[in-house]
């Protein structure tokens, strides 16, 4: 389990991270969101050794990370970077071995992972010789060919076409099946949304939300979408704690003071006419975002 | 997992990549094709002093043609002796070039028939012979036993100078200067390679996730390692090619080059390399673009520049001076001035020896320094950085590995 504690950084007057505290468990992917400067890749940094904070810690299985864990850790930096004139295959090898991995050892592990990642037949190819995608493909074979224990990816999405999310998206699931936490930061909050277990909304440096999807779109205000075709203008008028939030011909979203009136509303609504639709209305990870980053509340 | 085995992965991957590369064919290629051609103009053009001429002699000038011979073949000039039937004859061959020259005559009417010049040396040794041969005449008609007089005239004037030139210093002072001029181009160049070469791994942006995996000082290590080696090796091929060529062309002998020179210049490379590749790699880690490279490898490069001209002007009119002994002494200077002391054999064995120390201990201090601008430029990315940053005296930002 990897934890970070009462992280804070500086940079002269800029604080890039205040107090910054979250906990990825084995086999779960945490994703780490927020706007350009907020403190992402500064986090990474610190787990990765690269950067020392000023205060707080980094704990790996309950005990102070050292440079000898942080071998172990698969890391895709902000900045990405190869071995333009290598060859795919010689570059795996020697990350492999700087890791500790015995030669032949590692020629296996690279092939191994080129197949798995279908790029068997690019082996032999200088990377710059690659696609975009491809040289990815090879960016993050590079973190894994070592077998880490913990995944740290800093925007692996970045420039993936679908199909190479998809493709990345399935060996993240497939790591984390094996135990390992994986952390990774993304600007696509759908796919943060779609594949991580837990997400984290960070910004000027402080963790602003922090929980599963579901438990994150929870929060809010709550809102109902009510599809009632007939019910005239003002159908709810006299429930009390009911406020219109929008509507869109006769599909009204009305927000309630709280949960208690839902009942309320559903009666008059069947009152009004017939109901085909009747929704709590969740926020996407997306809104989520834009409230927190326009400065709304993302607690109650 | 241990430094050593880290190390060997990061040089051998270094050497690899750059002996393979084109620039290490085509840079080799070249400086041998340069040095071979140097070689050969030396031995075919400029000193072509193997002359070996075809003369012919008539009936009458037979009687000289033997002596002729001897004492062309004391200056180095290989007469080949041809009768020629007759004068005639014999125009007719130096006219067709079948002979160089035809010599007719006897006595004071000796007369040497060329195509347009005689060889100087040829001329010479004719003048001598025909002289002699009148001298010997004359001394038998008037009964004085030649032998006689030639032994009266068995002395040579001799020579008390007061500032002799030591031919064997001068020709030991020319092959320390050789020994110190490939040092010197050597450092310089290799050295230069040594901070491109750190620059790579920060404008290839590769340096973060290597990081992770080894210590600055382990990767700086490495690298130097791994360019040393290819410098070795290219140096070994280029040097070997020299030296073939030289000692097949008869140009210069490896007896005479001096096998303590040759290893003493192994030696100082290895130290010199040492030195300033650790220079060189703190420099240019301080900046993240290749075009930056040159601005801030400069200051290093004046080093080396000043121990040449040092080497030129104050050792090697001199190799034995205090000067030189002193300038021979400091460290970052031995690896160009040492050599050429050393060929001259006026170096006591314990200045080597201290002078080997003091470099060895200069490089123990570099390395902690190097070591140290390296950890603290190599993970900033952009503009160059401050020396002051570099060498961690400014606490902003400071990386932990």
């Amino acid at each position: 389990m990897l934890e970070l504690s009462h992280l804070t950084k500086r940079y002269g007057a800029l604080e890039a991270l205040h107090d910054l505290s979250f906990t990825v468990r084995p086999g779960e992917i945490f994703g780490f969101v927020g706007a350009n400067g907020a403190g992402k890749t500064t986090t990474m940094r610190v787990v990765l050794g690269v950067l020392e904070a000023d205060a707080g810690s980094v704990i790996w299985d309950g005990s102070p990370i050292t440079f000898a864990v942080r071998r172990r850790i698969g890391y895709i930096p902000e900045d990405r970077g190869l071995y333009p004139k290598m060859s795919v295959i010689a570059q795996l090898e020697y990350f492999a071995q700087l890791h500790g991995v015995r030669r032949k050892a590692a020629h296996a592990a690279s092939i191994a992972l080129l197949e798995r990642l279908g790029l068997a037949d690019r082996a032999k190819g200088q990377l710059q010789s690659l696609s975009h995608g491809n040289q990815q493909r090879v960016q993050l074979a590079a973190a894994l060919v070592f077998s880490p224990e913990l995944l740290v990816l800093d925007e692996p999405f970045a420039g993936l076409d679908p199909v190479a999310v998809d493709a990345m998206t399935e060996v993240l699931h497939a790591e984390a099946d094996a135990g390992k936490p994986v952390v990774l930061s993304s600007h696509q909050l759908d796919i943060v949304e779609r594949i991580c277990d837990r997400v984290g909304i960070i910004n000027h440096g402080q963790m602003v939300a922090c929980g599963t999807v579901d438990e994150l779109t929870e929060r809010g205000p709550v809102r109902f979408w009510v599809d009632v075709p007939g019910a005239g203008a003002g159908w709810y008028d006299g429930i009390p704690g009911v406020t219109l939030a929008q509507q869109e011909g006769e599909r009204w979203l009305l927000q309630l003071d709280d949960e208690a009136g839902e009942q309320a509303v559903l009666r008059a609504a069947l009152a009004a006419g017939p109901v085909h639709e009747f929704r709590r209305d969740r926020p996407t990870l997306t809104q989520l975002f834009r409230n927190v980053m326009s400065g709304t509340p993302v607690d109650e | 997992m241990n430094s050593q085995r880290l190390i060997g992965v990061i040089a051998t991957r270094e050497f690899m990549a750059r002996i393979r590369s084109r620039t290490f064919g085509i840079t080799t290629a070249l400086t041998v094709i340069a040095i071979g051609a140097y070689i050969l103009l030396q031995a075919y053009v400029f000193n072509k002093s193997t002359t070996s001429l075809d003369v012919g002699f008539t009936s009458e000038a037979q009687a000289i043609s033997a002596p002729v011979r001897a004492e062309a073949a004391s200056f180095g000039v290989t007469i080949t002796v041809h009768p020629s039937a007759s004068a005639a004859a014999g125009k007719a061959d130096v006219r067709s070039g079948t002979l160089d020259a035809l010599v007719s005559g006897s006595g004071a009417g000796t007369t040497v028939t060329v195509q347009s010049t005689v060889d100087p040396t040829m001329q010479t040794v004719l003048n001598d012979v025909a002289r002699e041969q009148v001298l010997t005449e004359y001394l038998t008609a008037h009964h004085l036993p030649p032998s006689d007089v030639e032994g009266q005239l068995a002395f040579s004037v001799s020579v008390d100078a007061l500032t002799p030139i030591n031919a064997a210093r001068v020709q030991q002072i020319v092959i320390g200067l050789l020994v110190a001029g490939t040092l010197y181009v050597s450092l310089v160049i290799y050295g230069q390679i040594v901070a491109a070469g750190v620059v790579e791994e920060k404008s290839n942006r590769i340096v973060e996730i290597l990081l992770t995996a080894v210590r600055p000082w382990q990767l700086m290590i490495g690298k130097i390692t791994g360019i040393g080696l290819v410098a070795v090796v290219q140096i070994a091929i280029i040097a070997g090619v020299a030296l073939v060529l030289a000692s097949a062309t008869k140009l210069v002998s490896i007896p005479t080059l001096g096998v303590d020179v040759v290893i003493s210049g192994i030696v100082w490379f290895v130290l010199g390399y040492l030195m300033y590749a650790l220079l060189f790699a703190g420099a240019g880690s301080m900046v993240s673009r290749q075009e930056d490279v040159a601005s801030v490898s400069m200051p290093v490069i004046l080093i080396p520049v000043a121990a040449w001209i040092l080497a030129l002007t104050v050792a090697a009119p001199d190799p034995g001076s205090t000067a030189t002994t002193i300038l021979s002494l400091i460290p970052l200077l031995s690896p160009v001035i040492m050599p050429v002391r050393i060929a001259a054999g006026v170096v006591p064995f314990w200045q080597v020896l201290a002078s080997v120390i003091l470099v060895i201990a200069t490089i123990y201090i570099l390395a902690a320094i190097a070591g140290r601008i390296y950890r603290n430029s190599v993970l900033r990315v952009g503009g160059r950085v401050k020396l002051s940053d570099a060498l961690g005296l400014a606490p902003s930002g400071k990386p932990v590995v």
